[in-house]
């Protein structure tokens, strides 16, 4: 029996209904290559030095010998497979593409926003462009990084999207905040 | 309760984004050592006030196991190691 699988993205229906930008914007992207990669036992320098070395893969930190690559360049489809190539046998990899959902928060107040839920320093001294880490945003876990003086971009486990959405429009009440789809 | 953590991969992080497993001194017995012994591991904790070593996880940060080296009382945090670095001596 032959089944017709069709993309659903974890917030249709829930965002995307108004398109307006305000001062602070938070984009969610349709579409993302993401994987989750995790070096083996003491093959972290060899990992992270074939992640870094390649322009096709932006890694981002999410715990001692682990990373979250996203890529701009390779497809969901293909990200894992390409990843696991190159890498070889000093990680293992796992696809995420369809299991965690990515939103960029922009504009001049995301810092304040966040840290109305976050509680890690993010003035630009400590926690400059690309940092990432693994932090807690009222009770969800989510990987945040620095991408620009005023954007961060936030990885979320699919299930949570919605729950993070609503956590940051109330963290961003008294602050003017939009939220789109990144693509219609 | 100490409220802010020093992870040694994370930074310093607060209490809420750790889960806290208890005693870190109690060494897992030999598989086929005496049901007394295993008795102790399993179910019997000493309760000091002072001074401890716990077994923390960074559940919402790096999810790796840490030994935090606390004081249940003044609630001073003096050294946080990851498991696997602080095992390392005891093994």
């Amino acid at each position: 029996m032959a089944y017709d699988y069709q993309a659903v993205h974890a917030l249709d229906g829930m965002i995307g209904a108004i398109a307006e930008r305000r001062a602070n914007h938070l984009s969610v992207h349709r579409t993302m290559a993401i994987a989750m990669v995790l070096a083996g036992p003491g093959q972290t320098a060899e990992a992270a030095g074939i992640l870094v070395s390649n322009g096709e893969f932006e890694a981002r930190f999410s715990g001692p010998g682990e990373w979250l690559v996203l890529s701009q360049v390779h497809a969901p489809e293909t990200l894992a497979a390409e990843l696991s190539v190159r890498l070889g046998g000093f990680a293992f990899v796992v696809d995420q593409s369809h299991g965690r959902v990515v939103l960029t928060l922009s504009g001049p107040d995301a810092a304040r926003i966040l840290a109305n839920g976050i509680a890690v320093d993010l003035h630009a001294d400590a926690f400059p462009v690309g940092r990432a880490a693994n932090v807690l945003c009222n009770h969800l876990s989510l990987n945040l990084v620095r991408t620009g003086d005023q954007s961060f971009d936030l990885v979320v486990m699919r299930s949570f999207a919605g729950a993070l959405v609503d956590d940051l429009k109330v963290m961003a009440r008294s602050h003017d905040l939009s939220v789109d789809f990144a693509t219609r | 309760m100490a409220s802010l953590i020093s992870c040694p991969h994370c930074g310093t992080r607060p209490k809420e984004e750790f889960f806290i497993r208890g005693d870190a001194n109690p060494v897992r017995p030999a598989p086929m050592a005496t049901d007394e012994a295993w008795n102790d591991y399993v179910h019997l904790r000493v309760n000091p006030r002072g001074r401890i070593r716990e077994h923390w996880q960074h559940v919402a940060g790096c999810r790796r196991w840490l030994v935090v080296e606390r004081d249940n009382f003044t609630h001073e945090v003096f050294a946080v190691t990851d498991a696997a670095k602080a095992g390392e001596g005891a093994r």
